[in-house]
This record gives C-alpha cells, sequence and structure tokens, in this order.
C-alpha cells in the first residue's frame, strides 16, 4: 500500500438536520476506509420538543430539514395521532397527502439538479430547478410559503384547498410531468451518464438490510420497502400507485427510482384532487382536547426514506421524549459500502446518491496530504475532478460513435 | 400468522420475556430483561430479517429505558424491544456486532445519557464535543423515583 491521503469532506452540510464530516481515506486514487462525523452544530430539538406543547412541536420538526419540511410533522401527527386514538376527517388526509407529495417532486427534481451538477451536467442543474420553481410557487399558493409550510395541526390541516388552487395545481402537474418526460430522457438515453454511474457505488440488498437503510436508497437496490404502502398512513391506500423498484443497486438505479417516483407523486396527487373534488366539502380538522398518556410511534415516508418518530406522553400537555429519526441518518452509513473500493472522482456522486445535500460544502471540503499536512485540493477541485472524468467519458464515447 | 400468534410463539421461545404489550395499531412492544437482548435481536434481525429502525433512549422514573425498534416489512408492524437499565449501573451488551446499523445511535446514547456498551467496537464520542466534561449528560433527569 502506497502513501495514504485523507480527504475530508465536511463538517458543515446544510440540508440535513446536523453538519457532519467525512474522512475518505485514499490510497493514490482509491478510496480504502471512510469514516464520518457528525455533531458539529447540534440543535438539540429532541429535547427543545419535550418543552413545547404537542402543537408546538409542529413548527419545531417542521425546521429539522427546509426540504422535508412536511415529513418530520407528518411522522409526528401519525405518532401523536396514534396515542389520542384521534381519526381525522377524509379531506384532510387527502390534503396531507398532496403536500406530501408535491414535497417529494421539488426534492427528488433538486437532487436530478444537484447530481447533474457534480457530473459535470449544468444545464441538466438548470432544468431540474426551473421546473422544480412552479411546484414551490404552487406550495405558496396552497400554504402561503414556499417552505416551512405548517399545514399540519392536531386531527388535521390547518388550511383547505379549494376549487381554484386545486385547477391551478393540476396545471402545474401536468406542466412537471412533461418535463419530466424531458429530464427521464436526457438521464437515461445519455450514454455519457450510463457509462459514469452504472456499476458505480453499488449497495447490495444485504447492505442495505446491514445498515436499515431506506427510501429511494433501499429501493435502487431491490428492497421493495416503502411506508406509504407497508403501514399505509393518511390518503395512501385511498389511491393506486405502485412502489418503484431496481435491482442494480448503483447510482444510476437510484436515479431511475428517483425519476420513475416523479410520475407516481403525481398520479397519486391528481387522484386525491379528484376524491377531493367527489368527496365534496366538509372539514379539514377534527377537535382534539388533550393526548392521554402513552406511546405513540408515527411514521411517514420522507422523499429520502422513512422518517420515525417516536413520543411519549405523560397526559401533560407536552412530550416527556421525543425521539427523531431521519433518513440520512442510516443512509450515510452506507457510505462505508459504496465510496470504499471506488475512486475518489466517484466519491462526491457516491455520497451524494443517497441524497444528502451538497451545494454549501464547496469551500470546505479540503484535501490534506496525510503526513505533511499540506493541503492538496479543496471541495471545488473534487467537483471538477468529477466533472473532468465525465468529459474523458464523454469523449471516448463521442470518438466510439463516429 | 396473526398477532396474538405471534406473541405466543415468541414467548415460547423466549420464555425470559417480562411482558408484551400492542401498544397501538400496528405496535408492538416487548419488554425484556438485558440477559436476553442479543438472543432477540439475532433471532428478529437474521432470522426473521426485521428492518433495524433506531433505538429510542430515555431517562425514566425506574431507570433508563432502551427502546430497540424494529419494522416487519411485510405486515407493517413496528416491532420494539424495551430494556430497562437500572439508574446506578446502566452498562448493556453492545449490538453493534449483530446490526451494524446500530453503531452510530449506541454511541449517540452513550453521549446523551451514559449508558456503557459493553464490547461496542468504537466507543467515541459522537454528538458531543470532546471538550464536554465528562459524567455531564444532557439527557439524564435530576428527578427520581421517591422525589417529590
Amino acid at each position: 500500500m502506497g502513501k495514504i491521503t485523507i480527504v475530508p469532506i465536511g463538517p458543515y452540510h446544510p440540508l440535513l438536520e446536523e453538519p457532519e464530516f467525512f474522512k475518505l481515506y485514499c490510497d493514490g486514487e482509491i478510496v480504502v476506509d471512510m469514516e464520518w462525523e457528525t455533531g458539529y452544530n447540534h440543535r438539540g430539538i429532541e429535547k427543545i420538543c419535550e418543552s413545547k406543547t404537542f402543537e408546538q412541536v409542529f413548527y419545531v420538526v417542521e425546521r429539522i430539514c427546509g426540504i422535508c419540511s412536511t415529513s418530520h410533522p407528518f411522522a409526528y401527527a401519525n405518532a401523536v395521532e396514534s396515542i389520542g386514538g384521534v381519526q381525522i376527517p377524509v379531506r384532510a388526509k387527502l390534503i396531507r397527502s398532496i403536500i406530501g407529495e408535491l414535497e417529494r417532486i421539488h426534492s427528488h427534481l433538486l437532487w436530478v439538479g444537484l447530481a447533474g451538477h457534480f457530473l459535470g451536467y449544468n444545464t441538466l442543474f438548470m432544468w431540474a430547478w426551473k421546473y422544480r420553481e412552479p411546484v414551490l410557487d404552487m406550495f405558496e399558493i396552497i400554504t402561503g410559503n414556499r417552505n416551512s409550510y405548517a399545514m399540519f395541526t392536531i386531527g388535521g390541516v390547518r388550511r383547505d384547498i379549494d376549487e381554484t388552487k386545486a385547477a391551478q395545481l393540476l396545471k402545474v402537474l401536468d406542466d412537471v410531468k412533461t418535463k419530466t418526460d424531458l429530464l427521464v430522457g436526457a438521464v437515461m438515453d445519455d450514454p455519457v451518464i450510463h457509462a459514469r454511474l452504472k456499476g458505480v457505488g453499488t449497495l447490495t440488498a444485504e447492505d442495505i438490510h446491514d445498515f436499515g437503510a431506506v427510501g429511494p436508497t433501499a429501493r435502487a437496490s431491490g428492497v421493495d420497502i416503502d411506508v406509504r404502502r407497508d403501514d399505509p398512513y393518511a390518503a395512501y391506500d385511498m389511491v393506486k400507485w405502485k412502489v418503484i423498484t431496481a435491482k442494480e443497486g448503483d447510482i444510476f438505479a437510484k436515479a431511475e427510482v428517483r425519476l420513475l417516483e416523479l410520475y407516481e407523486s403525481i398520479s397519486i396527487i391528481q387522484q386525491c384532487l379528484q376524491l377531493i373534488k367527489k368527496e365534496g366539502a366538509g372539514d379539514i380538522k377534527t377537535k382534539v382536547k388533550e393526548i392521554p398518556p402513552g406511546i405513540g410511534i408515527g411514521r411517514a415516508e420522507a422523499p429520502r426514506g422513512e422518517v420515525f418518530h417516536f413520543v411519549k406522553s405523560d397526559g401533560s400537555n407536552s412530550p416527556v421524549r421525543h425521539k427523531i429519526l431521519a433518513p440520512s441518518y442510516n443512509c450515510i452509513t452506507t457510505f462505508r459500502r459504496s465510496c470504499i473500493g471506488g475512486t475518489i472522482s466517484d466519491a462526491a456522486i457516491a455520497t451524494a446518491a443517497v441524497d444528502p445535500c451538497y451545494c454549501c460544502t464547496e469551500r470546505m471540503v479540503q484535501v490534506y496530504d496525510y503526513k505533511s499536512g499540506k493541503r492538496i485540493m479543496n471541495a471545488a477541485d473534487l467537483i471538477k475532478l468529477s466533472q473532468q472524468k465525465t468529459d474523458e467519458l464523454r469523449t471516448k464515447i463521442l470518438a466510439k460513435g463516429q | 400468522m396473526n398477532i396474538e400468534q405471534y406473541i405466543t410463539d415468541i414467548q415460547q421461545r423466549f420464555p425470559e420475556i417480562i411482558s408484551t404489550e400492542v401498544i397501538n395499531t400496528k405496535r408492538l412492544m416487548v419488554y425484556i430483561p438485558k440477559s436476553i437482548l442479543p438472543k432477540i435481536t439475532d433471532h428478529w434481525f437474521n432470522k426473521l430479517q426485521y428492518r433495524y429502525i433506531v433505538v429510542s433512549a430515555m431517562d425514566s422514573k425506574d431507570g433508563y429505558e432502551l427502546i430497540y425498534h424494529y419494522s416487519d416489512d411485510e405486515t407493517g408492524w413496528v416491532m420494539s424491544l424495551n430494556v430497562m437499565l437500572a439508574h446506578d449501573n446502566p452498562e448493556v451488551e453492545s449490538m453493534t456486532p449483530i446490526v451494524y446499523g446500530i453503531e452510530w445511535i449506541e454511541r449517540e446514547i452513550m453521549d446523551i445519557l451514559g449508558i456503557k456498551f459493553l464490547n461496542h467496537p468504537k466507543p467515541e464520542r459522537f454528538l458531543l464535543a470532546e471538550s464536554w466534561p465528562d459524567g455531564d449528560y444532557p439527557y439524564r433527569r435530576k428527578i427520581r423515583k421517591g422525589d417529590r
């Protein structure tokens, strides 16, 4: 073995609930070991929740993640409502599912864009983020906010979707569907993307089971799990949809799963809107007086995988203990399997494949020489390395084609 | 197998189980002594292929409560193992050798509650900074059983 170099990625990682730090040990170009650390900016949200009322906790957990800002209230609502045995109105169930799926659409579009950027496809990045804008605008129309929607409350939702908004939403969905076709075409038919992503960062079904990974990361490895189907909540058992899986477990499979999930989400929202129309006007909230003592476990399928909330109540107006599991925790640990043995130029996309956000880590990533401590390269260089590899592949493939 | 049959089955298989409780729709809590934790974890994770979710830990009146959550994705049930550890000597066997993904959460619980996980491969700090004082655990409560 030659000289081992440590490549630190992080520690600031803005999208997950805590910034984290990856240490890649490299022998030449090959990653031989990996460590991850977190807790650099721990906000103690679980502890904060213990000092808030059940109602206030919604607005705290909503701020765990800027992208999954509905998934956490969703799982929390499921947990608290299960303690109290609260039955929510059908209309509220449908609206909850609509918001959940809209979030999945904008989150997956964001990921496609970022993955494109890492590979040196900046046009794809611009496209995907442009197509994501109308979805965020739609959020503003429905909830008043482009982010942190504050839609959930115990016993239902806080705002209704009327017919005008429903019509607007349907129009946006049609538009997103056409644009998704474009994106799917751009990714699935590109030989360079195939060469770059196939067989890279592969995770087997056993790896997924060992780490408890969830969401598209698991489904891309042929693990057919989805809380929306396995343990239905809100309106997911009232509409027809299918769980998208792929067998390969590489990054291409993860991209494929996410892209195809966009269609399912669009279809779920369309069906929910139809059902809302059929149901007619009705309550969007049931009154809940108090939460009895007990334990509640709530789950929701976030864009990145299962969100898990454990709430213990002692009959007072705030939780005694609130344990939160965000999907990224169990997905990030899989880096030990997906990155080791690969090259550094693949590490950037392999770590991005489980969908942690990388947009602001650039200035924080630096490569140091293990022995001398001298800085060799920074994050921008790392991304450049990844983009260069794509360029080389593109030149090769184009030359072959001619 | 429905849940009643399942409960009978698991009680026969592990007679040491203290009690079982269906806490909500599709949520089962199994209260166990810490001695059978490795056996039952192995049974659930390796034999029945339950998916590991996370471990919730809290400081209760009677001791430190560790709740190991697993998901049976075929039926949608969340199966939880509840282990109570004494306040004066909180230690338990690490489950990392059986479930690799449990490594980080055991380190987190070590940080926040000061529970000792025996035979943990990397018993280092996870959330708290290296400079955090020893013996100060942020999630421990000051009120104990018998206090007024």
